[in-house]
């Protein structure tokens, strides 16, 4: 038995801090699980690992990098390696890519595996058996398991091992991993030393083979490449054309110039060459199915047919589909508040206890209204995002999802989105942070992309608050038939924001993220009962990652808008007050203390930094309506957008804590501007400021997030300067063509 | 004769691949997805709105859009 304790050690750049010293002496042995979307492969990972894994990215891409631990019968432990779900080495999307780029050691950060598992579906065996060719093509060891034995049994469907086993070249084994039977003898044989395959399914037509073995000569000795790997790699280039990075960083720009000359002899030569290969691999399947497999004839499933009859239907359909979306918009909109309510509650709790162990002063300050403050903001996320994933989890589990997404293509296709692009939409109108997060189901690169971007402009919940305010502010509660112009004025701000995501949408898909039209293909599984463990380690690691990666950031953020908002402290109003305040306190008077400490919050908020950006933004914003009051709002608001309604109750003395949202509407409309005594705020800007909110990126932790998912900066920052730059076009149209027509 | 095309079938009804064409990427890779010529297939329905498409091949149901059916000839004799 090994001593050591279980810590799981991840390779440099894998976005994921070890939690322990990394291991010494020989290095721990690889095991990689691949296979087609669908083989059950997450099931078997969480099967041999446990609960003992850990989600990163691999270096660059956002391309999730699971690796597990997994003690083997002899006592050694192996680094199991969860490689996306892939129907092809010949890569189709960002996933596909990784996992080919694994396998022909072209990532430094993820050496290839020791031994790789090939988990395919043993009720299509066929169909599964087209990866598990092309990964025996490489050379490497590998073990196939025959996964959901039961189900194939079930089906009539007999496989006979040692068949299977002499055509690969390598252990087969059955398995169904959901039941945990036959784990114990794919632990046994992961143990073992596993010979490669030597057998050949490759069958290149005579011009292609020569072209391969002229391009491997010129490729030179390439550091992470392993020898053995120089004819895939070889392969890999002649048949990629795309915009492929790491393959084309791996090899000298003179072998990559050459290859279009290579391709159009053989396009002459062979048109059909590029597609030899798969053919090829097709007719050595069937030889195989012919002596390995009895199957039933074609046996339809007959549930399933059932199932998708309704599900699919062309009235209940989407009928069912609108229900079960309301239902799940619903949930992260009402069923996380009393989990969020508790969480804000422990978190004031916490801030009170913490203020009164430590004496008044900057310190104490910076605890709680700068890091208790900024922490709280992130944890109260978790419960929208926890119960997001559930959802989403058990959508896709079950198999529901792919349905979902086959309902909502066509509609989706008209702004150049796909099917699966909804659900990430319409979660991010209770807020853009699940949203953000749930666009990891849409496999195109730029859809997934697009969505992200276009996600904030779903009206979340955080912008209700401001909403309520400056309506209740504003718009006159006047009936205008069974509705009210309040509730239309809320209809409408939502609109706004759909109309922006699809005009925004329309554009990008036009310019920045055009592309080649990607292929749309996607299986519809069969519908299985979801697996508990499945669903709940998906909730858990979206919740670490969330407070891990977003939650650091939004502190950073957090600790710099307090900063802003506190200092420099002592300017003339607050020396003066607080001279007051002393003064009331000895004469005994606390109402006037009270009133007078209210006036210095007020006071230290705009003789801040934060009131003089607001002073410094006005000429920016007084096209739009918009004051230096505002102007702090618009700066605070960036912590959080509910965080405008206590600034402002703070810039209008009304106290930090005001829970009396009618005298701070009261408030608002009467405010007058200093200089002029006039009022400072009309309808008008009212409407032009509800129109910036509805348009605008001001929430630090959507941009942490979208950092987070696309793994640059680049996007985010450009979601930022895009949102404000429409928001204050719009605000300025409404606010100069209201007051062109004779309003405000 | 010229075979029809993928789309060209009505729900419920079964043909043979004969060939696919279109970009040779997306070719290649509705091959590789099991729409290799002389393969069976079955347009099992429409979606509500009438595309994409569900296919049937090899056991397997796969979800493709109109404009990459039409790339697709089948012998629906």
């Amino acid at each position: 038995m090994s001593t050591r304790p279980d810590v799981l050690v991840l390779p440099e750049g894998s976005g994921t801090r070890p939690r322990g010293h990394a291991a010494e002496g020989p290095a721990r042995r690889r095991i990689a699980l691949l296979g087609n979307p669908n083989s059950g492969k997450t099931t078997l990972f969480n099967a041999l690992t446990g609960l003992r894994q850990k989600v990163g990215n691999y270096a660059g891409v956002t391309v999730e990098k699971k690796v597990g631990r997994c003690r083997l019968p002899s006592g050694q432990s192996v680094e199991v390696l969860d490689l996306p779900g892939s129907y092809s080495l010949q890569p189709a999307s960002p996933d596909e890519i990784i996992v080919r780029d694994v396998l022909l050691g072209l990532l430094p950060d993820t050496p290839p595996p020791d031994v790789i598992v090939l988990v395919v579906d043993a009720t299509n065996l066929d169909r599964h058996l087209y990866l598990v060719l092309q990964v025996l093509e490489l050379g490497r060891p590998a073990i196939v398991a025959l996964n959901m034995i039961d189900a194939a049994e079930e089906a009539g469907i007999r496989i006979d091992e040692t068949a299977l086993e002499r055509r690969l070249g390598v252990p087969v084994l059955a398995i169904a991993a959901a039941k945990g039977r036959g784990l114990g003898n794919l632990r046994r044989m992961m143990d073992r030393e596993i010979e490669p395959s030597t057998r050949h399914f490759r069958r290149w037509p005579d011009p292609v083979r020569h072209a391969i073995e002229g391009l491997e000569t010129r490729l030179p000795r390439l550091p992470h490449v392993p020898e053995r790997s120089r004819t895939d790699l070889a392969i890999a280039l002649l048949l990629e054309d795309g915009e492929d990075d790491a393959l084309a960083r791996a090899v000298p720009a003179g072998v990559l110039d050459g290859l279009p000359a290579i391709r159009e002899r053989l396009d002459q030569q062979d048109p059909g060459w590029r597609q030899g290969d798969v053919l090829g691999r097709y007719d050595e399947i069937a030889d195989i199915v012919k002596i390995a497999v009895v199957a039933p004839g074609e046996a339809r499933d007959e549930t399933r047919e059932r199932i998708d009859r309704v599900l699919t239907h062309r009235i209940f359909g989407p009928v069912i589909f609108l229900l079960l979306m309301g239902a799940v918009f619903q949930s992260v909109f009402a069923w996380a508040q009393p989990a969020m309510d508790l969480i804000d509650a422990l978190i004031h709790r916490f801030s009170r206890l913490v203020e009164a162990a430590l004496p008044a002063g900057p310190l104490q300050s910076l605890l709680v209204d700068g890091i208790i403050a900024g922490v709280g903001t992130t944890i109260t996320f978790v419960p929208q995002i926890a119960i997001l994933f559930l959802f989403i989890s058990l959508l896709e589990d079950t198999g529901y999802m792919a349905r979902a997404a086959f309902i909502m293509d066509r509609i989706m296709g008209k702004v150049g989105l796909s099917g699966r692009a909804f659900i990430p939409l319409l979660s991010s109108f209770a807020c853009a942070i699940p949203g953000i997060m749930a666009t990891r189901t849409i496999d195109n690169r730029r859809d997934r992309l697009t969505t992200i971007l276009i996600a904030p402009f779903m009206s979340c919940s955080a912008r209700l608050p401001v909403y309520a305010l400056l309506i209740g502010a504003f718009i006159p509660n006047i009936w205008i038939g069974p509705v009210t112009l309040p509730g239309i004025t809320l209809l409408a701000l939502y609109a706004l924001g759909i109309a922006a995501a699809v005009l925004v949408a329309w554009a990008l898909k036009r310019t920045a993220l055009k592309g080649g039209k990607p292929l749309y293909v996607m299986e519809l599984p069969p519908y299985r009962m979801p697996s508990w463990r499945s669903v709940l380690v998906a909730v858990r690691d979206r919740s670490i990652l969330f407070l891990q990666k977003a939650g650091t950031v939004i502190l950073a953020v957090s600790i710099i808008l307090w900063f802003l908002a506190s200092y420099p402290k002592g300017g003339p109003e607050a020396t003066r007050l607080a001279a007051e305040i002393t003064t009331a306190q000895q004469a005994g008077d606390p109402t006037a203390a009270a009133q007078l400490e209210r006036e210095l919050a007020g006071a230290t908020l705009r003789e801040s930094f934060a009131g003089r950006v607001g002073y410094a933004l006005e000429p920016v914003i007084r096209p739009l309506g918009f004051d230096w009051r505002i102007g702090i709002g618009l700066l605070t608001s960036f912590a959080a957008r509910e965080v405008m309604v206590s600034t402002m109750a703070t810039v209008f003395n009304l106290g930090t804590h005001s829970d009396e949202p009618v005298s701070l509407r009261q408030t608002i409309r009467d405010a007058t501007d200093p200089t002029t005594g006039a009022r400072a705020y009309s309808p008008l800007v009212g409407l032009s400021l509800m129109v910036f909110f509805a348009l605008a990126c001001q929430c630090m932790s959507t941009v942490a997030v979208a950092r987070r998912e696309t793994n640059s900066w680049r996007w985010p920052l450009f979601m930022l300067v895009m949102m404000n730059a429409l928001a204050w076009l719009a605000s300025f149209a409404v606010y100069q063509g209201g007051r062109l027509l004779g309003y405000g | 004769m010229t075979y029809p095309t993928l789309d060209q079938l009505a729900p419920g009804q079964c043909a043979v691949v004969v060939s696919v064409g279109g970009p040779v990427a997306i070719a290649r890779r509705l091959m590789e997805l099991g729409l290799a010529p002389g393969t069976p297939v079955e347009l099992v329905r429409l979606a509500p709105l009438g595309d994409p498409l569900e296919l049937r091949v090899r056991r397997i149901h796969l979800s493709i859009r109109r404009s990459e059916a039409r790339h697709i000839r089948v012998d629906a004799t």
